[in-house]
């Protein structure tokens, strides 16, 4: 019997090892692709045969990329954009997750679970109205406006996701200091966010990625090179130039770079807290 | 005992410094029973103004006419105008049928290989970390470079895909999987499930680790093999978090049209064409706000249902 469980275990590890490989290989091998493509001459891009390794190793379609198509402007934009995406849900998220994470108080379950539905609200319900709204308010066409107009579906994740965060922190050190005389905003900001900051990091990372990789929000909000972002630039791209695979790909690869490094950075934390948030979800 | 009461709630003399320090005020503020709601002021006001006032008023402009091409009668009240039209549409019927195929296939293949690479990560192999490192990337990368990567991948001219199958011999010579309506759906689906089976990856990872070991051992000494096991144990155990998950994608899939909105425009003949990129195409291109509304406003009252009736569905199942 134990002979045969060894044997069946052995077999679903390479089963398991077999899968997991096919699987990541799938998940990079398009990256890596890109990543040599953004390398080649266009000569060994559009071919009769085939080049998988470049023939020439060129970084002229990230230099063309950066001094032809006004690249740097985008990536600087969405730069704005996202920081201001961050700050609003930090500062109005923050001390929203705490109040859900440490006190009890009638309509706390509504108010939570109305938190969770907003996410259901289709993005182009939403987007019709804030484009008037915004247009109306000057705010169309501006970072600020595709800040907040990003808000609306970044602040009750980042609510939720640092709630599990908040949670997780000992409730203890918050008594002690409350019973030393700190006020409760005392206990909060120099106790309980201070354990949490590992957590509110991540989050933010978190939102961060999802402000810089958002398309459809800055397709429809923003109409000038002063505010467009570098997904909806990138796309603008594939219509202006002929074949531009070489600079698409060099675009791809700039603007990922933050994300992945980013992700690498947080990674454990994060999906611990994107886990949580969505298991109590 | 209450004198003592009554000295300590003497206020301490104060300086006039201290009567009009912020952080003193602040301090005593949080000490009030209103603490809480002040906290949640902010994220609700603003959750208020930019969510729900602008919900309200898409269900508003679905009964208006608005038009910002056409001027003339803007915001004028037409009742059902808009959904009778929509019920005549076959553009509307046509997306509606390719939506739930879209959402269908979508969800079932992520499903599969999130559960099977869950449970492959599950194992705690030696070097598992890693591989669970890159199995996760592609759910962080932006729609705008997953779509064109894959664009890139199987162009009918220089797409490495296509070299690879005829290669092998699968193909016999090029495709363009996106100008073909009959391989476009497909194509694209492909795409999105790769783009988004980490998100059943991830979660049913945290869900894994919640079920007790004992169950195992004990299903072992039963003599249950890997499948029973999977199908007694395992998937009973993770009801919940694959509801949430299946939930959550749905609306993602249904509400979301960026990926076919790079990839295809809803084409070649409209064989792509979803609601949710039908709406944005009314909004975007044809500054028809009206009807773009109503069409989204139907998208949130099919999720509504689909929400309820799942949830109805797996706790029916649970007792």
């Amino acid at each position: 019997m134990a002979q045969t469980r060894t044997g069946s275990n052995l077999i679903w590890n390479i089963v398991s090892y077999a899968v997991l490989i096919v699987l990541a290989l799938l998940s990079i091998g398009p990256l890596l692709w890109m990543l040599l493509t953004s390398f080649k001459v266009d000569d060994d891009i559009v071919t009769r045969t085939m080049v998988y390794f470049p023939t020439r190793f060129t970084l002229e379609n990230y230099i063309k990329l950066w001094n032809q198509s006004g690249y740097p402007v985008l990536v600087i934009n969405s730069l704005v954009t996202t920081t201001l995406t961050v700050a609003i849900c930090l500062f109005t998220g923050t001390i929203a997750s705490y109040a859900f994470s440490r006190f009890n108080f009638p309509g706390r379950t509504p108010l939570m679970l109305g938190y969770l539905v907003v996410r259901m609200f289709p993005a182009v319900l939403m987007i019709i109205p804030l484009f008037i709204v915004m247009r109306n308010l000057g705010l169309f066409d501006t970072s600020l406006g595709l800040a907040v107009a990003y808000t609306s579906f970044l602040l009750p994740l980042f609510v939720w996701m640092l709630k599990g965060f908040f949670d997780a922190a000992p409730k203890e050190l918050e008594s002690a200091a409350r019973i030393d005389g700190s006020t409760r905003i005392g206990a909060m900001f120099r106790i309980v966010i201070p354990i949490a900051r590992n957590g509110l990091v991540a989050t933010c990372v978190f939102v961060a990625i999802a402000a810089w990789n958002e398309y459809l929000f800055a397709l429809m909000l923003t109409s000038s090179t002063g505010s467009r972002t570098w997904p909806v630039g990138l796309q603008l791209m594939v219509g202006e130039f002929q074949l531009p695979w070489g600079m698409l790909a060099a675009g791809g690869i700039i603007s990922i770079l933050p994300v992945i490094v980013l992700f690498a950075l947080v990674q454990r934390v994060m999906v611990a807290g994107i886990t949580a948030g969505a298991v109590k979800g | 005992m209450s004198r003592g009461r009554a000295m300590a709630a003497l206020p301490p003399p104060r300086s006039t410094w201290d009567a009009i320090n912020p952080l003193r005020m602040l301090g005593e503020l949080s000490e009030t029973r209103y603490w809480m709601y002040l906290l949640l002021l902010p994220s609700a006001l603003l959750i208020t103004a930019i969510v729900l006032f602008p919900t309200v008023y898409g269900f508003q402009l679905s009964f208006t006419e608005m038009r910002l091409n056409r001027p003339a009668g803007n915001g004028a009240f037409v009742g059902l105008k808009h959904y009778q039209r929509m019920l005549a549409d076959p553009i509307f019927w046509l997306s509606l049928r390719n939506t739930a195929v879209w959402v269908t296939f979508s969800i079932v293949i992520e499903f599969v290989v999130g559960l099977v690479a869950a449970l492959a990560l599950n194992r705690n192999l030696p070097g598992g970390k890693i591989l669970a490192v890159l199995i996760l990337v592609p759910y962080f990368l932006p729609n705008v470079v997953a779509g064109n990567m894959w664009a890139l991948m199987l162009d009918s001219r220089v797409g490495v895909v296509n070299d690879i199958l005829v290669n092998i011999g699968l193909l016999d010579s090029y495709k363009a999987w996106f100008a073909d309506p009959n391989t476009a759906m497909a194509t694209a689906i492909f795409v999105e499930a790769w783009h988004s089976f980490p998100f059943f990856t991830l979660l049913i990872m945290a869900g894994l680790k919640g079920i007790p070991a004992d169950l195992y051992k004990a299903a072992d000494i039963d003599g249950a093999g890997a499948f029973a096991q999977l199908r007694l144990i395992t998937l009973p155990m993770l009801r919940t978090i694959i509801a949430a998950a299946v939930i959550l994608r749905v609306i993602g899939l249904v509400n979301s049209p960026d990926l076919l909105l790079i990839l295809t425009q809803g084409g070649p003949g409209r064989s792509t064409q979803v609601l949710s990129l039908y709406a944005f195409q009314n909004a975007y291109s044809d500054f028809n706000f009206g009807y773009a509304g109503a069409l989204s406003v139907v998208m949130f009252v099919l999720l509504m249902l689909f929400a309820w009736a799942y949830i109805r569905l797996s706790k029916v199942n649970q007792d």
